[in-house]
């Protein structure tokens, strides 16, 4: 019976903190606008101008261009340096490499590129000169398929130490906090809806982002989504309860916008969300495995770029789940009305 | 016999950091009245409120719900209006009314509270929104979602106009004759002697009149309690900063 009562009384708080959220257009809106504003940006400035259905780059004298460049829906960038031809080739920012010396033709393509497949075989029906071919294995990791998991993990990190934190402040604040205490609601009762709440918000959010960014920019994503999910769920589940038990006790906004600012800065900079910290100092990649943010991008990216499987990243979620035990203790320990 | 009082103070204090708010109070509560707590500002009506509601501890002295230590049930049992309360935004006095009833385990229809309230006309509209009276209105009516049977209203005619404070003294009389016991505070001497039985008037935590409004004029020997009370503190009750 007592456990039917607390189910209802959490269910009604539930509710009325998602219609509190969504009929808040304007937070609403933007916590979905914001990442894939961000996400579209990114993609303009790494796809460049708009480009045809194959990118050749080209290194050789002008008139001795192959016809293959002048084919509707190729387009040529110009190159003078094999090398770095080469290391696009291997990221898959361009589907073939030529370069013509003394009559020969020399050109590369990537082994796990459809399109380098395609344009071979166009060279090949289009050449008279002989033909010398090249390979690299790049499996084309753009920076953009390397950044989304942190731009999504960035995203779902305001959302779920804001959305519970700043908002449990503002109820605080304004006395909500106190009205709610003259109830029969319990203290643990409040939290877990509000956790449940923000979880559900933050989740869908990211799916939506997700989706509709993968339609757009088609990014890598190779291994298992359930893994993904849970990664996802159990990394959002140990931001949300730090922002509960930053708001445990904290009486102004303005505090508890400072300690949540403190609290993210590190992240941010830190957590490899814009780049990785490969080759930093030690003591930088020891800070840095002690955010939990750290942890769920290293296994969004493991799953999402290299299929990693569960066994391989169950060490990150035990530290999420880690700081889901510690920041759900703390917050109903300490928590005050 | 001697009735059991459904609630008693026995020297119950207040402390904060650097102000003792109530100092050792004594009084008594007998069930279906409607009991006063006057006071200027500061004289600690609210401390004093708060501490019978269970909502901040005495600092020492003790307090009894009929003759025994407060039940575990307590707060199903009180109703409280706070001075000042906010409500989520975005949320209508639907979904608060929704909200609260979900709480209590033989909550009042909705229907009962609409219009008990009348709230019908402002019913689905962000509380954001409401009027001081609409909003008071509300407020009474989430305080009564569980049917309580002691009623707690800190200030609840403050700021409002005229009209609005008749019909809050509306509710107070049908609460009453309900059978509720109510607790009340006020700066309005005219709101406490049409609605209260027994009162107390307070000052820095202590009281300094108790008794019926007929009673504490026919021992002063004067026409009202404002009179009473300007004679008491120096101070007007209904002074200007008293306004929410
Ligand atoms: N949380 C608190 N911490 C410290 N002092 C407090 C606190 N709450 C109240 N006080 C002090 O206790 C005294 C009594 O305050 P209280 O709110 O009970 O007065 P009141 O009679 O309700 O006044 P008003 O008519 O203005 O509502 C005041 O001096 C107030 O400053
Ligand atoms: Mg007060």
């Amino acid at each position: 019976m007592t456990i039917r009562r607390s189910v209802t009384r959490v269910w009604a708080v539930f509710k009325a903190r998602n219609l509190e959220y969504l009929r808040d257009r304007a937070s609403f809106g933007w916590n979905l606008v914001f990442p894939i504003l961000i996400v579209l940006a990114l993609a303009v400035v790494f796809s460049g101008p708009p480009t045809g259905i194959f990118s050749i780059t080209y290194l050789g004298a002008h008139d001795a261009r192959p016809a293959l460049l002048d084919f509707p829906g190729v387009d040529t960038v110009d190159a003078t340096e094999t090398t770095r031809a080469l290391d696009r080739l291997a990221r898959q920012q361009t589907d073939m490499v030529i370069a013509v010396a003394e009559g020969e033709v020399r050109y590369w393509i990537n082994g796990y590129s459809a399109a380098g497949a395609l344009t071979e075989q166009l060279l090949k029906f289009s050449e008279s000169r002989p033909l010398i071919s090249g390979r690299t294995e790049g499996d084309g990791i753009r920076y953009i398929d390397w950044v989304i998991p942190g731009i999504l993990g960035m995203n779902m990190m305001y959302s779920a130490l804001w959305g519970v934190g700043y908002v449990v402040v503002r109820y605080r604040q304004a006395g909500y906090l106190k009205r709610l205490k003259a109830t029969p609601l319990t203290k643990f009762e409040f939290l877990s809806a509000q956790v449940m709440s923000r979880l559900m918000v933050t989740l869908s959010a990211s799916t939506i982002v997700f989706v509709g960014t993968n339609v757009v920019l088609d990014y890598k994503m190779v291994g298992s989504i359930w893994l993904l999910v849970l990664i996802a769920l159990i990394g959002a589940l140990s931001m949300i309860t730090m922002g509960l038990a930053i708001a445990s006790r904290t009486e102004s906004k303005e505090f508890a916008d400072g300690l949540l600012n403190a609290l993210t800065f590190p992240m941010l900079l830190l957590s490899e969300v814009w780049f990785s910290l490969e080759g930093s100092p030690d003591w930088v990649q020891w800070i840095a495995a002690t955010l939990p943010l750290t942890h769920m991008l290293d296994a969004a990216r493991a799953v999402m770029l290299d299929d990693a499987g569960l066994l391989e990243i169950a060490p990150n979620l035990a530290v999420l789940l880690g700081f889901c035990v510690v920041g759900m203790g703390l917050s109903t320990r300490l928590f005050k009305w | 016999m001697v009735e059991i009082p459904i609630l008693a103070l026995n020297s119950v204090s207040k402390q904060y950091d650097d102000v003792l708010a109530v100092n050792a109070l004594s009084f008594q509560i007998l069930e279906g009245q409607c009991f006063g707590l006057l006071g200027p500002n500061g004289a600690g009506k609210t401390t004093t409120l708060e501490m019978i509601e269970g909502m901040t501890p005495p600092s020492s002295g003790a307090i009894h719900y009929r003759g025994g230590p407060v039940p575990s049930d307590y707060q199903d049992r009180i109703g409280i209006q706070f001075q000042a309360t906010a409500l989520q935004d975005f949320l209508t006095p639907f979904d608060n009314l929704k909200l609260f009833s979900a709480f209590y385990d033989h909550p009042l229809p909705m229907q009962t509270l609409v219009d008990a309230f009348q709230l019908k006309d402002f019913l689905h509209r962000d509380t954001r929104r409401l009027s001081g009276g609409q909003r008071q209105r509300l407020l009474l009516a989430l305080a009564l979602v569980h049917d309580p049977e002691i009623v707690f209203l800190d200030e609840p005619t403050t700021g409002l106009d005229p009209r609005s404070r008749r019909d809050v003294w509306d509710v107070v009389q049908r609460l009453k004759a309900e059978g509720r016991t109510l607790v009340l505070t006020t700066h309005y001497m005219e709101e406490a002697e049409v609605l209260c039985d027994d009162l107390i008037i307070l000052s820095h935590g202590a009281i300094l009149r108790h008794g019926s409004p007929t009673a504490l004029l026919a021992e002063a020997g004067v026409e009202t309690l404002d009179a009473l009370f300007l004679s008491l503190t120096g101070e007007r009750l209904d002074a200007p900063e008293a306004a929410v």
